[in-house]
């Protein structure tokens, strides 16, 4: 929709240039005579269609990241009525039934279903060194794996360099000697998230500076966990999660029982089938199956309303910036009363004038936008922490990247045009009517 | 008044400039008004008080909290164990409640979410005067406060009864497609059934509409009894072969408590954070503010961006726009301001002629502006709607009617100070040399 939109304008644009027969010089130097109120209107264009990327780029952020996390071939078997994972309660006794049916993949290795049983919770942090006013805790969202590998596999999740996945038993000693710590493994995201708590001293003698890292600890509750392992999790929501042994955590937190099954199927055809076949025809027990990448794509509400909001205060800023552009081309049309007259009378059609002055300001618009643009692209992967929820409820807290893509140029740059078509449209068509003797006179 | 005078035929001078100024300035002040609208109720929510204040009792380490209802009374009570400690001064149990009315069209316009609660703690008289727990109803209309009560008597008398958002009552009417428009009076004592979902699942409802909150903050919240909540998880084994619910034990989610002072509140939470009865979930108790902060947490740096980038980035817009206007308007009359220096006008007066004229432009169209807006959002589209966490609508405050005209005034003073100032600074010789 934004690249036909685009298109149009440019169009329009190109018509213009087109019909243009007042020389284009002529325009430019008109520009630079009055450069100090050019430079004003364009810095105005600048920070509308700036703040516009960065907004955008948030929004897109979320958008990627939900539309990216989870496979097409992956079922995620939620409870019967559970629209979200932190409100699912499964059965542990109903799950090996399921993951042993046929359109259920085989870890070639072991033979072993390919079948993730998870608990996913979401724990308060009280947060060091907080400071005295503002938030004391934060929420962190934890998911309780029985197997990192074959969840790994069944993820498609895989680790960076240098660290491992945790061991059979979750926990380790700790070299001072003090209770076995909760071995865990990070997203990219929360690992960034928990480095905000380093204190100077531990931030200078960090490996990396930016994020928590293998062998480093945190303390959630009266444990310590210590990290064995980063996700390259970067885009998606399993990015903000702490993944560590179920058997271990999920008590802990208070919920012993399942809250996920995450089924492996051959393809997405078959993920279909299986989904379609665990809703409307499973006996033994109802559940809520679902293809996982249409889970999280359907986290999407939080998105939306942002661009709403976002799109509804730079239209109304934008209306702001026309009244500017306005201000300038009409100053511009009554210092060159004469200048138009003369245009007249050497021959110049009143659409021609029309078309100058369009130009003249789509330039000083085009300028100004263009600078916003790669203004606001300097937040492109800068990270955020946001929420996003879905259609029927429940949602997730992330870490994700700012995103700046062609699609965000795309709506940056068509703004800029129609905000300058319509800045100058009305002090063209005054330009347009004055009459050449008059205009001398 | 003579300044006054020739600022004021200055505006009028080249009214369609000042119309565009003026209206530049409003669509920039409006922005700016409605984000420091939220992020003044985003505030005030957070703040700690000092007195009066209001502490929540929920599970420690895990969220959705689930509680024992064992655990309801000894903190209602602050958990008192020896002489010398301290009760709060009231109390209220939530026990949340998720049912769809649909069960088979699993969206957010089909679901109710309910607190299960002691209905006189919703709102009742105490000594004369109305007493509620419930955050944002204290200090309701007359008329709501009395509509209110009558919900609550009625909830008292009816145990399937339930208190209902507005909200709620829309998308009950849009699903029955009984009439258009939300007609309270039509809804009173409609039967509606829910249909348990997520944790919920098997504990299915039945319901008799006995009031709505009044509107704002509880749009997408009901109330009901908490004896029919209880008394339907106890017969759930007879109706489901024997088993309990799967929350039959942990159905308290949390524990409201008001306590005079941040001394009170000190000494209870110490009592129930030591308190042995609570170990296996163990609570914490935090102040209402400050579980709302962690709630909003995630939440921190678009707020952040509000607050520090797309309302700064207005202003400077809003800053530019007048300095482009003013700075115009100030080339086109240098002749002008050059007679007035040679018939004696000081450079401070031609100064102040310049900052009073944009001054007066911001200012006038600023307070307009916000007038407007606080008009328009709260009684046209009754608050504006932004859902941010648990809070739903938002309402312009009055004090934007300063906001306005301080943010109009100071862009214009920002905006118009070079502009201003190169009219001071007109040498009345290089102009006339220039004229001739």
């Amino acid at each position: 929709m934004v690249w036909k939109l685009l298109a149009v304008a440019v169009i329009v644009v190109g018509i213009l240039a087109a019909f243009n027969r007042v020389p284009l010089k002529y325009t430019l130097r008109n520009l630079t005579v009055r450069w100090k109120t050019i430079v004003l209107t364009a810095l105005a264009f600048t920070l509308v269609i700036g703040v516009l990327v960065v907004m955008l780029a948030f929004v897109n952020g979320m958008r990627k990241m939900t539309e990216g996390t989870g496979r097409t071939d992956n079922v995620l078997v939620l409870a019967d009525g559970a629209t979200d994972e932190s409100f699912s309660n499964l059965n542990a006794g109903d799950l090996a039934e399921m993951e042993a049916l046929p359109e259920v993949q085989r870890d070639p290795e072991t033979g072993r279903p390919l079948a993730s049983r998870e608990t996913y919770l979401i724990v308060n942090q009280p947060l060091p060194n907080a400071p005295s006013k503002g938030p004391q805790r934060r929420f962190l969202q934890t998911r309780g794996i029985e197997d990192p590998r074959i969840a790994a596999k069944v993820h498609g999740v895989e680790l960076l360099p240098g660290g491992s996945w945790f061991s059979e038993a979750g926990v380790q000693e700790m070299p001072d000697g003090g209770p076995p710590a909760i071995q865990a493994v990070l997203g990219e995201g929360v690992a960034r998230e928990l480095a905000s708590d380093r204190t100077p001293q531990q931030r200078a003698a960090a490996k990396t500076p930016h994020r928590l890292d293998v062998g480093e600890t945190f303390k959630i509750g009266d444990r310590t966990w210590v990290v064995t392992g980063i996700m390259k999790s970067s885009g998606t929501t399993f990015g903000s999660e702490i993944w560590a042994k179920q058997s271990l955590i999920g008590p802990l937190f208070g919920k012993s029982g399942y809250t996920t099954l995450l089924l492996r199927a051959k393809d997405a055809d078959t993920a279909k089938k299986l989904k379609d076949f665990l809703t409307n025809d499973y006996a033994k027990v109802a559940v809520n199956a679902r293809i996982e990448r249409e889970h999280y794509a359907d986290m999407s509400e939080t998105s939306a309303q942002f661009a709403w909001a976002i799109g509804f205060v730079t239209v109304i800023m934008a209306i702001g910036g026309v009244f500017g552009v306005m201000n300038t081309m009409f100053a511009a049309i009554s210092q060159r009363i004469k200048d138009i007259g003369v245009l007249r009378l050497l021959g110049y059609a009143r659409r021609h004038i029309l078309v100058s002055f369009l130009l003249e300001s789509l330039v000083i618009a085009l300028v100004g936008g263009l600078l916003g643009c790669a203004l606001g692209s300097l937040a492109d992967g800068v990270t955020a922490s946001s929420m996003v929820t879905g259609h029927s409820g429940g949602g997730k807290f992330v870490v994700m990247e700012l995103a700046v893509d062609a699609w965000v140029w795309a709506v940056g740059i068509f703004l800029t045009l129609v905000m300058g078509v319509i800045g100058g449209l009305a002090p063209a068509l005054s330009a347009m009517r004055l009459r050449p003797l008059e205009a001398l006179r | 008044m003579k300044i006054l005078g020739l600022i004021l035929k200055n505006i009028g001078r080249n009214p369609l400039r000042s119309i565009l100024t003026a209206l530049g300035t409003m669509v920039l002040v409006f922005v700016v008004t409605m984000v420091w609208s939220v992020l003044w109720v985003l505030d005030l929510i957070t703040a700690e008080k000092q007195e009066n204040l209001k502490a929540i009792v929920t599970e420690r380490w895990s969220i959705p909290s689930r509680l024992p209802f064992a655990y309801a009374a000894p903190i209602s009570d602050g958990a008192v164990r020896q002489p010398g400690d301290i009760r709060p001064d009231d109390s209220m149990t939530w026990q949340f409640y998720l049912g769809s009315l649909d069960p088979k069209n699993l969206t957010r316009d089909s679901f109710i979410f309910a607190i299960a609660c002691e209905p006189d703690k919703l709102g009742r008289i105490e000594n004369g005067k109305f007493v509620t727990m419930m955050d944002g109803l204290e200090s309701l209309s007359p008329k709501d406060q009395a509509a209110l009560l009558e919900a609550i008597d009625r909830l008292k008398a009816n145990r399937q009864g339930i208190i209902l958002g507005y909200n709620h009552l829309a998308n009950i009417n849009r699903m029955t497609g009984d009439v258009r428009d939300v007609n309270i009076d039509q809804l009173m004592g409609k039967r509606i059934k829910l249909f348990g979902i997520g944790g919920y699942k098997g504990l299915d409802l039945e319901f008799e509409i006995v009031g709505v909150f009044p509107a704002g903050r509880y749009d997408n919240l009901g109330a009901f009894h908490r004896d029919y909540f209880n008394n339907a998880l106890d017969q759930y084994p007879q109706t489901h072969g024997g088993r309990k619910h799967l929350l039959a034990d942990r159905n308290l989610n949390l524990v409201w408590l008001k306590v005079p002072n941040m001394a009170a509140y000190n000494r209870v939470s110490a009592q129930i954070d030591q308190s042995p009865s609570f170990q296996d979930p163990a609570v914490k108790c935090e102040t209402a503010s400050s579980g709302m902060a962690a709630f909003l947490e995630p939440l921190r740096d678009l707020i952040w961006g509000a607050r520090y980038v797309l309302a700064p980035a207005c202003l400077i817009t809003l800053s530019l726009v007048i300095a482009n206007a003013i700075s115009i308007s100030v080339r086109e009359r240098r002749p002008e301001l050059a007679v007035m220096k040679v018939l004696g006008f000081r450079p401070a007066q031609i100064l102040w002629l310049v900052l009073g004229e944009s001054l007066l432009l911001g200012a006038g169209a600023g307070l307009a502006s916000a007038a407007l807006t606080y008009g328009v959002i709260n009684w046209y589209f009754d608050g504006l709607r932004f859902p941010i966490g648990f809070l739903d609508r938002f309402y312009i405050p009055i004090n934007a009617l300063g906001w306005g005209a301080m943010i109009g005034a100071v862009a214009a003073l920002v905006g118009s100070f070079v502009p201003a100032w190169t009219a001071r600074s007109v040498k009345p010789a290089e102009v006339f040399a220039k004229v001739a």
